[in-house]
């Protein structure tokens, strides 16, 4: 347990204290969440490679006014789930991390060909579920019929 | 081998498609092998052709209008994804779910557990060329699917949870049937195991290939049969315990060498397992009201978002949900066990000969409908 600690705390060093939040109940299924400035991403990822940590899921989400990429890593204990989320403006390229964690490699190229976000670095940029071909982003808010097209902070105050 | 592998003749490599529409696929998966001889040197599987943007439908419908949606993507554990489905937005937006229902959908989640894994057993063997258990696994098969057509009226895509509880009650034949299933199966394991777990056939097929290591399924994100096979006792249901399983007694089982006889033997032994959960479910059953109105009506979690895993049979399934304080998840992302599963075998097919990649895909037990969503 010692160990999760530690990391938390590492990468509590690395960002502003108020980018950091912990969550001891599990109310929203993670114990620790930390928004980051995208150049800084491959850093906090590269820490939990470094504690043993999995790549659990890699998935983005599509506001008005930016988009955000979710980082959910964990490691083979109880509730030790944590989250690492970045902006990601429009036209910013993202360093991929799939040489830190091989299971991104689809997992971006899944993110780039439904949202349009593109990563720098990466080994294979095809397609992957949607045909060689499409020219269009499903996940986007501007594609096909939707529910609702927010802005951040009316989601997330 | 190795000297093969490590200066390969540029011309005497050649590609050769496995599926789409091969038996033993399992769906529509197409791995692009490039062979040298009768070795593999490089795997890329090829998905996507089942993509029905699920992703995309979750954020066009209520929360309640998503749940058939679940058991669409693995079909082959229709119950659990429904099940998590409910549990997670339950959990979301603080409904309260009856004692009774909360035992009746985890009978029905541990029963298409086992007919998931009997299903795989049968495939699996007619894979490597024996037909008789697959006969025999499908006969077992078929009760679990009377039982729980009999209670939820489906055979595979159930929608029988309800946030807040189950759609109906499940009646004493629903139980009687129940019991006698899990008395039939347990009389069933001997069999098996004379016919199949006993083969020396088998054994060779399986034995010390498809080796998944410890560090291979941390970077590729395996979960499930397939990662407790390497000797990591980790299961969503141990270590996240929802629903009721924190207060039944069963053992996490798990393999040594990583390989497919353990991932075969792994999925035996938990199929033994759930009928123990069964065993003590039944026994403990409340009575009681099997929903709660009041959940079920109007389901409006708050602003905010949730991330809620749990254990399907092929392995750590989430669902992320992101809510704006309408009917309507603002984004729905599902985190599926198989991505990982397949994804690992871009390493594992390496050096492996073409026989043995049927051998090794079946093992790893992907449904494909799953990954493309």
């Amino acid at each position: 347990m010692a160990k999760k600690e530690d990391i938390i705390g590492k990468i509590s060093a690395m960002l502003p204290a108020n980018a950091v939040c912990t969550d001891d109940a599990y109310r929203s299924g993670v114990v620790f969440s930390a928004s980051v400035p995208l150049e800084k991403v491959r850093d906090v990822l590269g820490s939990f490679k470094e504690g043993g940590f999995y790549l659990e899921s890699v998935t983005a989400l599509d506001f008005q006014d930016t988009g955000e990429l979710v980082y959910h890593l964990n490691t083979y204990e109880p509730k030790a789930r944590m989250v690492v989320r970045a902006l990601v403006g429009d036209g910013a390229v993202v360093q991929t991390v799939s040489d830190l964690f091989p299971t991104a490699d689809w997992q971006e190229r899944e993110i780039r060909e439904f949202f349009g976000i593109q990563f720098a670095g990466h080994p294979d940029p095809r397609n992957l579920l949607l045909p060689e071909d499409a020219d269009y982003y499903p996940l986007k808010k501007t594609f096909g019929s939707v529910n609702a097209y927010r802005r951040r902070e009316e989601i997330y105050g | 081998m190795a000297e093969q592998l490590q200066a390969p003749i540029v011309e005497r490599v050649y590609q050769l498609n496995l599926g789409p529409q091969h038996p033993s696929t399992h769906g529509v998966l197409r791995v692009l092998l490039d062979l040298d001889g009768e070795f593999i040197v490089k795997a890329d599987p090829v998905i996507g052709y089942g993509h029905r943007g699920h992703e995309k439908m979750g954020e066009n419908r209520t929360y309640k209008q998503f749940m058939p949606n679940t058991s669409r993507m693995d079909y082959l554990s229709g119950m659990i994804f429904n099940h998590g489905f409910a549990l997670a937005v339950e959990k979301f937006a603080g409904i309260e779910v009856p004692a009774r229902a909360k035992y009746i959908r985890t009978i029905c989640a541990e029963l298409n557990r086992i007919s998931s894994h009997l299903l795989w057993f049968g495939t699996y063997v007619m894979d490597l060329g024996g037909f008789t258990p697959f006969l025999y696994a499908f006969d077992d098969r078929e009760q679990i699917l009377d039982i729980l057509d009999r209670v939820s009226g489906s055979r595979l895509t159930y929608s029988y949870c309800r946030f807040g509880g189950v759609c109906r009650d499940a009646d004493a034949q629903f139980f009687d049937m129940t019991r006698a299933f899990v008395k039939r199966l347990r009389s069933r394991f001997p069999d098996y195991e004379n016919l199949v777990t006993k083969n020396v056939i088998f054994i060779h097929r399986v034995k010390g290939v498809g080796v998944i290591t410890k560090q291979q399924a941390a970077d590729y994100g395996v979960t499930g049969p397939n990662l407790r096979a390497c000797g990591i006792p980790y299961d969503m249901r141990k270590v996240e315990p929802y629903e009721m399983y924190d207060r039944f007694d069963f053992e996490i089982p798990v393999g040594m060498n990583g390989d497919a006889l353990d991932r075969y033997r792994v999925r035996m032994e938990e199929m033994e397992q759930s009928c123990r959960i069964i065993d003590q479910a039944l026994d403990q059953l409340p009575s009681g009201p099997y929903l709660n109105e009041k959940g079920s009506f109007k389901v409006v979690p708050p602003k905010g978002e949730m991330y809620f895993a749990f254990e399907s049979a092929r392995g750590q399934t989430g669902y992320y949900l992101v809510s704006d304080g309408s009917g309507t998840p603002y984004r729905c992302h599902i985190r599926v066990p198989s991505f990982g599963n397949l994804h690992v075998l871009t390493e594992v097919l390496k050096g492996t000969m073409v026989a043995d990649a049927i051998s090794i895909l079946g093992s790893i037990d992907v449904v494909i409908p799953e990954i493309d969503r």
